[in-house]
C-alpha cells in the first residue's frame, strides 16, 4: 500500500550513444549525409501533414519523434527496407488515433498523396507546378492498397518502439517555466512565448534529433533563453536554468543546436536544388547508383 | 541578457566560462543529485524496443480469451516468472487496435503496487520476413491467484481481516488511478490479481481512459462530468446503476460501484449482483438498495433509461438484511459504496478513512495472509462442463485479455537493452510454430500445478448438464458466449444463474423480493441465455471465450480467422462496428 509515485509523464526515453551513432540505415550502406537529409524531409514531410489535417501542433510533434524513433539504433529501421513517407505517414496517424482527433486512413492518405505529388511544393521547387487535382487523386484501388501500406507500417513502427507511444512535449512546460519567471504581464511577453515555441519547433526539425537526446524541460529552457534574447527581455541574473534541471553545458549545446537548424535548412536547401530528397526505398536505390556513378565518372 | 552575451548563438564553451559559475564541485553535486530520467531505477535504459519471446520459456497456459492467450513463462535472462498476454491483431479496419495502444500507453505509465505492471512487451516473429505477422506479447508479473478464482475455490475462506486487507489495497489502487485521470471502466473480481505476498494488483487496462475531469476530492464523492464518454462499459454485473440508465458523462463513480460489487463478493463468495440482463441487472440493483426517488439519485427520471424502461417498482432495498452478518460499518462502507446518487457515492480517498477498516477486526497485513494453492481461470474449469451462464464483459478490449481478468500472471521484469534486440527478423524462436491464436479460451490447462477439485460450492450439479454449455445451447451457444470468461469460472456453480434462464425479461423484470441472490435451480433449458439480438449482447459475444473454444474445437487448428464461417464474419462486422464506439 505504499510505493506512490505519480505517471512519468514529463519525461521521454532517450536515445543511447549507440543509438545516435549506429543507424541499421547507415549499417545497409546508406551514407549519413543522405539519411540526415531523408530525415529531415521525413519530419518536414510529417508537420506539413500534421497541418493539412488540422492536428494540433502536440500530436505533430509526437508524431515527429516517433518518427526519428524508428530510424535510430542497430535495431531501428533501415531506409533500404522502408519507405521514409510511409513510415511518416504511419506515425501521424498512430499518433493521431491515441489523440483526442483520430484520423481516418483515408483522411492521412489523401493528404500524403497530395504532399507527394508534383502539386504541392513542400519537396520540390514552387514554379512549374501542375496544379492539377488528377495528379493526387486516389482511386480506389490504389487508397485500398496505400491503407494495407499504413496498416503494416503502423504495426512495424509500434513493434520497433516497443509499444512505447507515450512523448513527453516541452510546450506546456515552457508556459509554466515562463510563468515561474514572471515574464507575463511584462511588455512582449506574448512574442517571448511565440517565440519560445516556434524554437521549440523548429528543433523539432533539427538534424541532431534533439528531442530524442534532451528531456522536455531542458528544451523548454533552451527556447526560453534563446527567445528572450533575441528579443532583448530580461531574465533573472541567476543561473535560472538550473532551477529547470538543466545545467549550463547542456542549456548551451541546445541554443547551439536550435540555432543550427536554420543553417541547416539552407545547406540542404542548395544541396538538392530542384531534385527531390528520396522518400521511397526505390529512390534510395536511384539516388544510391547515381551516386556510385557519378564518383566513378561514368 | 547580459553583455558577454550579446553575440548570442556563439556559445563556445569559453564564453560559457566568462559567466560566474558555482564551483565545480557544487555543479557535481548538482548532477550527482539529478535523476537521470532515461534509466530506470533498474538501470536499464528505458528507451527500448520489444524483447524476443525466445527470451522466455513458456511453462504453460493460464487462460485463453477472444483476444488472446495468456501464458506462464519464465524469463531466461533473470529467471523471474511472468505472463505473458498475447495481442491478437484481427483485420482490423483502423490497423493497430486503439485498445491495445492506450492500455499499454497507460500502463507504462503507471506505477503503484496495487497497479500490475506491466514490465515489458515482447514479440514472436516467425520465420520468412513479412510472410506472417509477428504477435505482440504483453509481459507482467505473475501474479498466483485472481479474486474471482480465489472466491471459488471451496477451500478458500476469506476472514475479515483479509476482506479488510484486499478492500485497503483495491481502494489504493482505485485511489491512484482516479488521481492520476484514469477510469479503469472494468471494475471487477476477476481483473484483480492477488498473489501468495497478499498483493492485490488491479489488471487490464483495455477499457481504461484517460478522465477529463477534475480528480475526486475528500468529501466530495465522484464530481461531476462535463463531457460525454460512451456507455459500453463495465461489465455487467458490476455496473452502476447510472450506466444502466445511459448516464453518459459519468465520473470515476462507476469505478466505485464496482469496489462495493467486489466487496459484497468477498462476503458472499459470489457476485451479488448477477443480472442476466441490462434490465434485469437494473431491477436486482434496485431489489438491493432500493428503487431511485429524487431524493436518493436527483437527476435519474431525466436520463434516457434502461433498455428505455425508465420506470420501476417502488421498494426500499435489502441491503442491511442481506449483509446483516457483517456488521454494521461494512454495511455502512457498501452502502457507502453501493450509492444510487453518482455524485454521493463515496470516493476512494474517503472509503480508506472509512471506520470499518478502524474497527476491530483490524485489517491484517499482506504478508501475514494465508498462501493459497494457485487459483487461475484454467484450474478452475475442470469442470467447465458444468458451466453456467457466463458474466457479460464489456465490449472493449482488443486487447490481449479482454475484459476479463484472467491476466494472471506472471512477473518479471526483464528488459534487455534497446540495442540488443534486433528489430530485423530473425530466425524463429521456441514458439515458432505454435498454433496461432485463435482466440479462444482454452480448455486445457498447461501446467500441471496442484489443482483444487472445483466442486460447486454447495450445490450439486445437474448431471445432465455437464456437458459444456456450448453442447447444450446448441444454435444458442453462441449467444452464451456473451458472458464472460468470469463465467467459466463458475463453472462449478452451475446452475447459480439458473434463475436468470427467463427469455422474457419483462418476467426478470417483474421485481422479485430476493432476487439478487440467484436461485440454484437446475437449468437445462437452452433458452436460459436469452438472445438478445441487441448490439450490446453481440458485443459481448467478442469477450466470451466459450465460444470461440467451441469454434475451435469444430476446426483445424491454425484455421484463420478469415476462414471462419459466415455468421463470424458477420459478427466480425458488428465487431468493427462496435469498436468505433469504443474509440472514444
Amino acid at each position: 500500500m505504499t510505493g506512490y509515485s505519480p505517471p512519468s509523464n514529463l519525461s521521454n526515453p532517450l536515445a543511447t550513444i549507440e543509438q545516435l551513432s549506429t543507424s541499421t540505415s547507415q549499417l545497409d550502406g546508406i551514407p549519413a549525409d543522405l539519411e540526415l537529409s531523408v530525415r529531415f524531409v521525413g519530419a518536414r514531410l510529417t508537420q506539413a501533414a500534421g497541418i493539412l489535417l488540422r492536428l494540433p501542433q502536440d500530436t505533430v510533434a509526437q508524431a515527429i519523434v516517433i518518427f526519428y524513433r524508428f530510424w535510430i539504433g542497430a535495431g531501428g529501421g533501415s531506409l533500404k527496407d522502408h519507405d521514409a513517407k510511409d513510415v511518416s505517414a504511419a506515425a501521424l496517424y498512430m499518433m493521431a488515433k491515441l489523440s483526442p482527433y483520430p484520423q481516418t486512413p483515408r483522411n492521412v492518405l489523401n493528404v500524403y498523396s497530395y504532399l507527394l505529388s508534383d502539386s504541392s511544393n513542400l519537396l520540390s521547387p514552387a514554379d512549374s507546378k501542375t496544379r492539377d487535382p488528377e495528379a493526387y487523386y486516389l482511386s480506389e484501388g490504389t487508397y485500398y492498397s496505400q491503407r494495407t501500406q499504413l496498416f503494416q507500417t503502423e504495426r512495424k513502427l509500434a513493434f520497433a518502439m516497443g509499444l512505447q507511444t507515450h512523448v513527453a512535449l516541452p510546450y506546456t512546460i515552457a508556459i509554466n517555466y515562463l510563468q515561474a519567471l514572471d515574464t507575463f504581464g511584462q511588455p512582449k511577453s506574448n512574442a517571448l512565448a511565440q517565440r519560445t515555441f516556434a524554437h521549440l519547433n523548429t528543433a523539432l526539425l533539427s538534424p541532431q534529433m534533439l528531442y530524442l537526446t534532451h528531456q522536455p524541460p531542458a528544451l523548454a529552457t533552451a527556447a526560453i533563453y534563446l527567445a528572450a534574447r533575441e528579443l532583448d527581455i530580461k531574465l533573472p541574473d541567476d543561473n535560472w536554468w538550473e532551477a529547470f534541471d538543466t545545467d549550463r553545458e547542456e542549456l548551451g549545446f541546445l541554443v547551439v543546436g536550435m540555432r543550427s537548424v536554420e543553417g541547416f535548412a539552407v545547406s540542404e536547401k542548395e544541396k538538392w536544388g530542384r531534385r527531390s530528397v528520396p522518400l521511397t526505398v526505390e529512390a534510395i536505390d536511384a539516388e544510391l547508383e547515381a551516386r556510385r556513378m557519378l564518383e566513378n565518372g561514368e | 541578457m547580459e553583455p558577454c552575451l550579446t553575440m548570442p548563438y556563439e556559445i563556445s564553451s569559453q564564453a560559457w566560462s566568462e559567466r560566474s559559475t558555482p564551483p565545480m564541485q557544487n555543479i557535481n553535486k548538482m548532477r550527482a543529485q539529478r535523476k537521470p530520467l532515461e534509466f530506470n531505477s533498474d538501470g536499464h535504459s528505458r528507451f527500448q524496443g520489444c524483447s524476443s519471446i525466445r527470451d522466455y520459456e513458456i511453462l504453460g497456459k493460464l487462460g485463453e480469451g477472444t483476444f488472446g492467450e495468456v501464458h506462464k513463462a519464465r524469463s531466461r535472462k533473470d529467471g523471474y516468472v511472468v505472463a505473458l498476454k498475447k495481442i491478437l491483431m484481427h483485420n482490423e479496419k483502423d490497423g493497430f487496435p486503439i485498445t491495445a495502444l492506450r492500455e499499454i500507453k497507460l500502463l507504462k505509465m503507471l506505477s503503484h503496487i496495487n497497479i500490475l505492471k506491466l514490465s515489458e512487451m515482447a514479440i514472436e516473429r516467425s520465420k520468412g520476413e513479412g510472410k506472417k505477422k509477428a504477435v505482440m506479447y504483453m509481459v507482467t508479473p505473475y501474479m498466483d491467484h485472481d479474486l474471482s478464482g480465489l472466491l471459488e475455490n471451496p477451500h478458500v475462506q476469506f476472514t475479515e481481516p483479509q476482506i479488510k486487507c484486499y478492500m485497503l489495497q483495491l481502494l489504493e489502487g482505485v485511489r491512484y488511478l482516479h488521481e492520476n485521470k484514469i477510469l479503469h471502466r472494468d471494475m471487477k473480481a476477476a481483473n484483480l490479481l492477488i498473489n501468495n505476498q497478499g498483493i492485490l494488483q488491479i489488471a487490464d487496462f483495455g477499457l481504461a481512459r484517460h478522465y477529463d475531469e477534475q480528480p475526486p476530492k475528500p468529501g466530495k464523492g465522484g464530481g461531476e462530468a462535463r463531457r460525454d464518454y460512451t456507455t459500453l462499459v463495465v461489465t455487467r454485473w458490476y455496473r452502476p446503476p447510472e450506466l444502466l440508465l445511459q448516464l453518459r458523462r459519468y465520473t470515476t463513480a462507476i469505478d466505485m460501484w464496482g469496489v462495493g460489487c467486489v466487496f459484497g463478493e468477498m462476503f458472499k463468495g459470489k457476485p451479488i449482483l448477477a443480472g442476466n440482463s441490462d434490465l434485469h441487472q437494473i431491477q436486482i440493483i434496485f431489489d438491493l438498495v432500493g428503487s431511485p426517488t429524487e431524493q436518493n439519485m436527483p437527476g435519474w427520471s431525466t436520463l434516457p433509461g434502461c433498455e428505455n424502461v425508465k420506470s420501476f417498482k417502488p421498494r426500499t432495498g435489502t441491503l442491511a438484511q442481506t449483509f446483516r452478518e457483517q456488521g454494521s460499518s461494512a454495511i455502512s462502507l457498501l452502502g457507502e459504496l453501493l450509492k444510487l446518487d453518482w455524485r454521493k457515492r463515496i470516493n476512494a480517498i474517503d472509503a480508506l478513512q472509512h471506520p470499518y477498516f478502524r474497527t476491530d477486526p483490524l485489517p491484517a497485513k499482506p504478508g501475514q495472509l494465508p498462501q493459497f494453492e494457485d487459483s487461475h481461470e484454467l484450474d478452475r474449469r475442470k469442470f467447465r462442463g458444468q458451466k453456467a451462464a457466463l458474466p457479460p464483459a464489456p465490449a472493449g478490449g482488443t486487447v490481449g485479455t479482454g475484459p476479463n481478468g484472467e491476466w494472471i500472471g506472471p512477473s518479471s521484469r526483464s528488459t534487455g537493452p534497446w540495442q540488443s534486440n534486433s528489430f530485423r527478423p530473425g530466425g524463429s524462436g521456441p514458439w515458432h510454430g505454435h498454433a496461432s491464436a485463435t482466440g479462444s479460451y482454452p480448455a486445457n490447462q498447461g501446467t500441471s500445478e496442484s489443482r483444487i477439485p472445483h466442486i460447486g460450492r454447495g450445490h450439486v450439479p445437474n448431471q445432465a448438464n455437464h456437458r459444456p454449455a456450448w453442447a447444450r445451447n446448441g444454435e444458442n451457444a453462441r449467444q452464451s458466449s456473451t458472458f464472460h470468461n468470469r463465467e467459466s469460472d463458475l463453472g462449478s456453480h452451475y446452475g447459480r444463474h439458473a434463475q436468470h434462464s427467463r427469455t422474457d425479461p419483462s418476467i426478470s423484470s417483474a421485481g422479485r423480493g430476493d432476487s439478487y441472490v440467484p436461485n440454484y435451480s437446475d437449468d437445462n433449458d437452452g433458452s436460459r441465455l436469452r438472445l438478445e439480438g441487441t448490439r450490446r449482447e453481440e458485443r459481448y459475444d467478442r469477450a466470451h471465450y466459450s465460444y470461440d473454444r467451441r469454434e475451435k474445437l469444430s476446426r483445424p487448428a491454425g484455421r484463420t480467422r478469415s476462414k471462419s464461417p459466415g455468421v463470424e464474419r458477420s459478427r466480425d462486422r458488428v465487431r468493427e462496428r462496435e469498436r468505433d464506439l469504443y474509440r472514444r
